[in-house]
């Protein structure tokens, strides 16, 4: 019989509080996490508001944070939310756990470029008469002013790296960058890593911010961003006819996953059981999504099989749900398709109205989010939903959460260049 | 693989690298021990104390795709056109027919790294937004007469998981599509995960893969600041010395290789000629990097075989050439491999081609599937003067004859994330 894979552990930094209680209450509330970007001046940019993590600092979480004094939020928001996931799973002492049988798999983003930095050397090597670049000149200053430390950390192994260091954990260390599908897809093949027997434990997530000057440059230049300057925190409106584009979030979300068995040896609280893992690529563009939600519809459908479920089963489904046009209807489409009829009785929602988009985090928190939805018998709403969209007809929890008791819930995660990922939790 | 019924195999090859833009060509590089190190052509280096790097001369990706999807090259950086073309290489090699293939069993995985921008393209907006001063860079200019001069799809030429997707759409791989990013140990991650896809039934066939190109201004300068670079500029087919005791740092190579790995069911029913099973994969994490952990993966990768350590023809080493990076990679061989008499063997393929980052697992391995099938392994180059830190036997000189089955790759992060691949040639129907 197949090894079955459960959640013992969580932990969460993200704009709507640093921990997966706080995280959870606020989407409840239908709180927004939206505000002006504060980290930098983005007044002047095409679109100056984001879901930023406020007030956060690392040394509350862990000890030893000089090990991330160089590094970019994005690994530190992982450090937090790694050493709550594993404290909440009781693992971090417990000498009956093997260490070489705990492994990490993360999809979390690159650190952040030193921009002033960057943009003064390109300027100064830049010969705008000739139009002629002088690289000589830019790696002879860049040689004199980088911080060593801050580029090592931007390296997209770091953050795995410094987890497995810092905790002890010294299975199998991998970290994947799918876009918007990372840390969902991380989580699928770390429960599949158990599920094989390579490992009993896994540490699973992402993390990320690109509430940087080029994040929000190169976003705004594909139009892939809402523009609602004038009212932030009604910016972020999945499935509503007047969405104009995501909202961009940043944080990390963490969980400890375990092979049920080792679990209730060793007693631990079990959450929830990981059932269905779907993953496919829609192989269509690089820009767009299939418009038939092809990728999306097999992947959805690989889950429940994977899961063994029939899809009446599903009590809740949080969806990708960007709040760009071209998302939420191709995933109304694929949720319709996958469910027939019944697409209009399960109640969806989107945790990026209120968190916005975590990008590389974003597939982990919303898996929690799910988690704690089936712990607590009460789904999160889609905030900012006012006007219908005819196209996109089905019950996205408008606005007010909403108590129901459900056993299994989907979660969808499609990353940008077509990687589509289903994750299904269940309550034993 | 042990847990399943299910057998994977690699059944093509596309590689590029500092030798030659196939895998023939890179072969041939490899026998006659050439070394592909040279000064710096990709750019103007005369402002790094590291002038050297194994580029891949004349490499236009145009040569390797069709003409009608000519107009996606636009949107990829040097390291992306790399793995497109190394995708192309290994199709035509295995002799795959893709109406054949089920679109939606047909998987891509790369490994894959930070994609250093062109910076000329942000120039405009640069000097838009300063006159040079850090202290000036004014975020109020960049956002109102920068952002306006950048290119609408800047961004998606930079993307790590633009090799896989760029590949997926080329070929229509509808089937699980992922990017690791483990840095030099990437593309071995990919590889491992992707024969646990094929195992579990989950997907049939797969490009896996990995490339990198960190020969332009930026990445140097970045590599020039982290691991010691080697700073032979004047003897620049002498300057990656893996093991020997008068290595001096790291060589930059680039390129790609993308491998085609199937179920063998699959490779039996299309009349596949195949190069090797994989028999065996293990990963770990070597905190202290003392080697302990390098020997774990190893020893998994072994034991997953059903193999001893007396049963691998050569070791393909992951070789830097960087003075504390072969150290404990030695000391963690030896551990596995100490005992043996003869020893086994060491290959470090990265003396010839350089570091290709993400994609130098994969590129490695592919040298030893070749030499599985040609029956020889070429010698590593520079390794003149043994060091008693390095406790290895390292493969040099002229070609040696290939004598047994399994060839063992390994390769690992300098932060410590390791893994190791047992491969097996194939001889036709011999049982797992």
């Amino acid at each position: 019989m197949r090894r079955r894979v459960v959640i013992t552990g969580m932990g969460a930094i993200t704009p709507l509080g640093h921990s997966v209680q706080s995280m959870f209450e606020a989407q409840l509330a239908g709180k927004s996490g939206v505000a002006p970007i504060r980290r930098f001046n983005a007044t002047a940019f095409p679109t100056s508001f984001a879901a930023e993590v406020k007030d956060f600092e690392l040394a509350r979480f862990v000890s030893g944070a000089e090990r991330w004094a160089n590094s970019g939020v994005n690994s530190q928001f992982a450090a937090a939310a790694a050493q709550q996931a594993l404290a909440d799973a009781g693992v971090l002492e417990d000498g009956r756990v093997d260490r070489t049988r705990f492994g990490i798999y993360l999809g979390s983003g690159e650190g952040i470029q030193d921009f002033p930095n960057l943009i003064a050397l390109i300027a100064q090597a830049w010969r705008r008469e000739g139009r002629k670049f002088d690289a000589a000149t830019f790696t002879r200053n860049a040689l004199q002013s980088f911080h060593a430390g801050h580029e090592s950390e931007q390296e997209l192994h770091t953050t795995a790296g410094h987890l497995g260091a810092h905790f002890g954990l010294e299975g199998p260390n991998y970290n994947c960058l799918t876009a918007c599908a990372a840390s969902a897809q991380a989580t699928g093949e770390a429960m599949e890593m158990i599920r094989h027997g390579d490992v009993d434990l896994m540490l699973a997530g992402g993390s990320h911010s690109m509430i940087h000057p080029l994040g929000v440059t190169g976003f705004n230049r594909l139009t892939a961003l809402s523009t609602r300057n004038d009212a932030p925190q009604k910016a972020s409106r999945p499935f509503d006819l007047h969405r104009d584009g995501f909202v961009l979030g940043e944080g990390a979300g963490m969980l400890v996953l375990e092979e049920y068995e080792h679990a209730r040896r060793r007693g631990a609280t079990i959450y929830a059981e990981l059932t269905g893992y779907g993953s496919t690529a829609d192989a269509f563009r690089v820009t767009d999504s299939h418009p038939d939600g092809r990728g999306a519809i097999a992947c959805v459908e690989a889950a429940l099989k994977d899961s063994g479920l029939p899809r009446d089963q599903i009590g809740y489904i949080n969806a990708h749900g960007t709040s760009t046009k071209v998302n939420d209807l191709v995933e109304t489409i694929a949720i319709k398709k996958v469910f027939g009829e019944g697409a209009y009785q399960v109640p969806i929602s989107s945790s990026k109205s209120m968190l916005g988009h975590l990008i590389a985090a974003a597939g982990a928190v919303e898996l929690i989010t799910c988690v704690m939805a089936l712990r607590r018998g009460v789904l999160p709403p889609t905030i900012n939903y006012e006007t219908p969209d005819p196209e996109c007809d089905l019950d996205y929890i408008p606005n007010q959460a909403r108590e129901k008791r459900i056993r299994h819930a989907l979660s969808n995660s499609f990353g940008f260049g077509g990687q589509n990922i289903s994750l299904i939790v269940s309550l034993l | 693989m042990a847990a399943s019924s299910r057998r994977t195999v690699i059944s093509g090859i596309g590689t590029l690298n500092a030798l030659g833009q196939n895998a023939a060509s890179v072969w041939d590089g490899f026998l006659q021990g050439r070394s592909g190190i040279r000064a710096i052509r990709n750019f103007d280096a005369s402002g790094l104390p590291v002038r050297i790097a194994g580029e891949v001369p004349g490499f236009d990706a145009k040569n390797f795709v069709e003409k009608k999807e000519r107009k996606s090259l636009r949107m990829m950086a040097r390291t992306i056109e790399f793995a497109v073309a190394a995708a192309q290489l290994a199709l035509t090699d295995g002799a795959v027919d893709k109406s054949k293939l089920d679109r939606t069993r047909f998987g891509v995985e790369c490994g894959s790294g930070l994609i250093a921008m062109e910076l000329p393209e942000v120039a405009d907006a640069s000097a838009a937004s300063t006159n040079g001063q850090v202290e000036q860079v004014d975020l109020l200019k960049w956002g109102s007469e920068g952002i306006p001069t950048i290119e609408p799809l800047w961004m998606l030429k930079y993307l790590p998981n633009m090799l896989a997707c760029h590949v997926s759409i080329l070929h229509d791989a509808q089937g699980p599509n992922n990017t690791i990013t483990e840095s030099d140990v990437a593309s071995l991650l990919a590889l491992g995960e992707a024969c646990r896809i094929l195992e579990r039934d989950a997907a049939d066939f797969f490009l896996v893969g990995g490339a990198e190109s960190k020969i332009n201004p930026l990445s140097m300068v970045r590599q020039c600041l982290f691991e010691p670079l080697s700073h032979r500029n004047d003897d620049p087919e002498k300057a990656c010395r893996p093991f020997d005791r008068r290595r001096d740092g790291l060589v930059l190579g680039e390129g790609g290789t993308v491998l085609v790995v199937e179920d063998l069911e699959h490779a039996r029913r299309r009349g596949a000629r195949i190069y090797a099973e994989v028999a065996g994969f293990g990963a770990s994490f070597d905190a202290d990097r003392v080697g302990h952990g390098l020997a774990r993966a190893v020893q998994v990768a072994l034991n997953e075989a059903g193999i001893g350590p007396k049963e691998v023809d050569h070791v393909n080493a992951h070789g830097l050439g960087s003075i504390d990076s072969d150290a404990w990679e030695a000391r963690g061989l030896a551990e596995v491999f100490g005992a043996c008499s003869p020893p086994v063997p060491v290959f470090a393929a990265k003396s010839a081609i350089g570091n290709l980052g993400s994609g130098g697992g994969l590129s490695e391995l592919a040298v030893s599937l070749l030499a599985l099938k040609h029956g020889v392994l070429p010698g590593t180059l520079n390794y003149e003067e043994p060091d008693p830190a390095c406790p290895v036997s390292v493969h040099t000189g002229a070609p040696r004859p290939v004598t047994k089955l399994h060839a063992v790759k390994v390769g690992f992060t300098q932060m410590g994330q390791c893994a190791a691949v047992v491969v097996r040639r194939w001889d036709g129907e011999r049982p797992a």
